[in-house]
């Protein structure tokens, strides 16, 4: 063993986090403008960095979630992208997409990993862990 | 066998560990990774680190009063 790095994941390229919804049953539509959410900052909840209670409800792409009323967000800002959505309890992204959307923050990463470390000439096994997915690289 | 390892957690927490790397050769090899999926929070550095081709390199400090 060499070192063990923690990462706090960006998402930095729409073809994957479209590949990562795909692999979730969910529906990535380019280029909406609007989110489904509640429709009005009520300021019970802190603002995600950065953005406005202005910016909510606008975005540059969304995901469509089956089974949820309301939408998820996908807003470009520096060359990143974020993801901006309402975990109101009845709007139901929370249940599909876990905590702070996790799961799909998950399966992002996993296809991000997987492509790239392909492209490098990684042999790539993935399996279920405790605590999620992991993938093993090897030369 | 050279492996990295990567763990993500269903909270999208990332976790990325190299194995049977000698030397500062694991960063370089998993610099790529890093910058793929954003930025790096913190590192923990193991003994095979500090191993040149192999060979444990450690420098000792001797207690030479009291």
């Amino acid at each position: 063993m060499s070192h063990v790095s923690k990462i706090e994941l960006e998402i930095n390229d729409l073809e994957t986090l479209e590949a990562a919804c795909a692999s979730l049953g969910l529906q990535f539509v380019r280029n909406q403008k609007t989110y489904t959410w509640y429709g009005e900052y009520m300021g019970d909840t802190p603002l995600p960095e950065d953005f406005s209670a202005n910016d909510l409800g606008k975005c540059d792409h969304a995901v469509r979630v089956p089974g949820a009323t309301y939408e998820v967000g996908v807003v470009r800002k520096d060359g990143k992208y974020f993801l901006l959505w309402d975990f109101w309890r009845d709007g139901g992204l929370e249940r599909a997409l876990g905590p702070g959307a996790g799961k799909l923050k998950q399966a992002y990463a996993v296809e991000r990993v997987k492509r790239e470390a392909r492209l490098k000439g990684y042999r790539v096994q993935q399996s279920k862990s405790v605590k999620g997915i992991r993938l093993v690289l090897s030369m | 066998m050279k492996q990295i390892i990567i763990d993500i957690t269903e909270e999208g927490e990332v976790k990325i560990e190299t194995r049977g790397f000698t030397g500062k050769s694991c960063v370089e090899e998993s610099r790529f990774l890093k910058e793929l999926l954003g930025k790096e929070l913190a590192r923990q550095l193991t003994a095979a680190y500090y191993q040149v081709d192999g060979k444990t390199c450690v420098k000792k400090h001797l207690p030479l009063c009291g």
